[in-house]
């Protein structure tokens, strides 16, 4: 591999050799990693935008079904904080249910609950217990569901996801870290003599460790262009297919500019870091010389 | 107490490579500037280790050196640095760094020291023309001969003009005309002012160049046993 030439002769270090491999895994790794965080961020703001502000109401089935909806309906309408109110038709209630239940036929006579949607105000909120005990006066045994179960559900379970990749994204930063200092202490101690004899002429530790981090930019530079290039592929290709391959069970998602350049920065802080520690290690370790 | 003009000073200094045996025992003395001394002794005497102390490559185990009128126990890391770019070493070994040419080698302590490009190869190359490389100067140590690996390493001690000179042993892998030469090179250095000393046990030459001669015999510096005179050099 080509290196600028340098006081250190860098070619003839085996170890150095595996850095750029390494820190290429360790960057694709930690791509995909952060992408599948904000996959999932994304998600969970999509899912919360989309349930939040919305209520949905079952009236019974009964003989007095259709004429309790019709009074709730009214009654909802009538209401200040809510925008719209909007009674789900049969064959729309029929679809949502299909994937259980198999295509409806008109003779199958299941008793279905009327359901209503409702979107309520930006900014507004409906005290839910207040309206369910009223529209329990109109029809006993309407319910009023808010989501908040469900959405704390989800919230629960995006937040945890997300602390898990957060931890193997710092686990995968750790190794990078681990591995630099390992390849910088083998490095210094396969030029010892090469360092003896810059110090003897003059040089500073910082001078050394100069070497060794335009070293570690030019080997962790390449391994992280890579990494960071497959990672972005496979990404890409994740959207392209993603949303065919689930079957449209998870939404589909674009990471979007800001996301993307959040990922874009994720090489060069790789590299950023790997330059840091091998700038201390060796500096540490001189540190200890005459 | 450095006296003025003492540019080296060496106070009851022991020396041992790690826990191992002393192998130097209360070294006392001090160089003036633009002195010019061989250190002589025979093999194995501690002439190497001396030296060692001298450009600062060891610490002593007791004692105290003082290096332009600085005690080198005290002295910062970065200020150490600043203390060994003031003095330049020849290598018994030479100690080139085979991956780079001759001139990259030479320029070695100027680009240490921060100084420019354009001008550091030509002062280098000029530099390796007088000391007769100039044919030499892309080529790699691991391809010159031992008379031209060691010109290469004087022109590397001297480059950045060091007030202090150690030549360790710089004769012993040439035949006597390059040693000759190379003596009167060290003289010219040391007419411009620079301290010179020069570890051999090569007695021709010290018959050839009568400077005043620090004598080491198993760790000990031993008084002046020839016909100069150096009790007001070595204490």
């Amino acid at each position: 591999m080509m290196l600028p030439s340098m006081d250190l002769p860098f070619g003839r270090d085996p170890a150095s050799r595996l850095l750029p491999w390494t820190v290429g895994l360790l960057v694709f790794l930690a791509t995909l990693c952060l992408a599948l965080g904000m996959f999932l961020a994304s998600a969970g703001d999509n899912w919360r935008r989309s349930l939040s502000g919305t209520l949905t109401i079952q009236v019974p089935a009964g003989p007095e079904q259709q004429a309790s909806s019709s009074a709730i309906l009214q009654l909802l309408r009538g209401m200040p904080e809510i925008r719209n109110a909007r009674q789900i038709p049969e064959s729309e209630i029929a679809k949502l249910i299909e994937p259980w239940l198999g295509k409806m036929t008109p003779t199958l006579d299941l008793p279905m609950p009327s359901v209503i949607d409702v979107t309520i105000v930006d900014g507004l909120s409906v005290d839910i217990e207040v309206l369910g005990a009223r529209l329990s006066s109109i029809a006993t045994g309407t319910t009023v569901d808010d989501h908040a179960m469900w959405l704390q559900r989800l919230i629960d379970l995006t937040d945890i996801a997300e602390r898990i990749l957060l931890s193997v994204l710092v686990f995968l930063l750790l190794s990078a870290v681990m591995t630099v200092v390992f390849t910088t202490r083998t490095g210094l101690a396969i030029h010892g003599e090469v360092i003896e004899v810059l110090h003897l002429i003059g040089a500073q530790d910082s001078y050394i460790a100069r070497q060794f981090q335009i070293h570690a930019l030019w080997l962790s530079g390449i391994g992280a262009a890579f990494g960071f290039t497959f990672g972005a592929g496979a990404i890409m290709l994740f959207q392209l297919y993603g949303e065919r391959l689930t079957g449209g069970l998870l939404p589909y998602i674009d990471l979007g500019d800001i996301r993307w350049g959040v990922l874009c920065i994720l090489p060069i802080v790789a590299v950023l870091l790997v330059i840091a520690t091998s700038g201390i290690t060796v500096r540490r370790i001189l540190g200890r010389m005459m | 107490m450095v006296a003025p003009g003492d540019i080296v000073r060496f106070e009851s200094v022991g020396m041992r490579y790690r826990f191992g045996a002393e192998v130097l025992h209360d070294i006392s003395f001090s160089l003036s500037a633009g002195s010019f001394h061989f250190l002589t002794g025979p093999s194995g005497a501690g002439k190497s280790s001396l030296m060692r102390l001298m450009y600062l490559a060891h610490r002593p185990s007791r004692g105290s050196i003082s290096i332009f009128g600085q005690d080198v126990s005290t002295v910062s890391r970065p200020e150490l640095a600043s203390l060994r770019r003031r003095i330049g070493v020849v290598f018994q070994d030479f100690r080139l760094l085979d991956h780079l040419t001759a001139l990259d080698n030479v320029a070695l302590p100027l680009r240490i020291a921060g100084g420019r490009e354009g001008k550091i190869r030509d002062h280098v190359a000029e530099l390796l023309r007088w000391v007769g490389l100039d044919e030499q100067i892309d080529a790699k140590p691991t391809t010159l001969s031992g008379g031209e690996k060691q010109r290469v390493a004087i022109a590397r001690a001297v480059i950045a003009r060091p007030q202090i000179l150690l030549a360790d042993e710089p004769t012993g892998n040439v035949d006597g005309e390059i040693a000759i030469r190379l003596m009167y090179l060290l003289e010219e250095l040391n007419k411009i002012g620079t301290t010179v000393v020069v570890a051999t046990h090569n007695e021709e030459l010290l018959r050839s160049f009568p400077h005043p001669r620090i004598r080491i015999e198993n760790g000990v510096l031993v008084g002046p046993n020839d016909m100069f005179d150096l009790t007001n050099e070595v204490t």
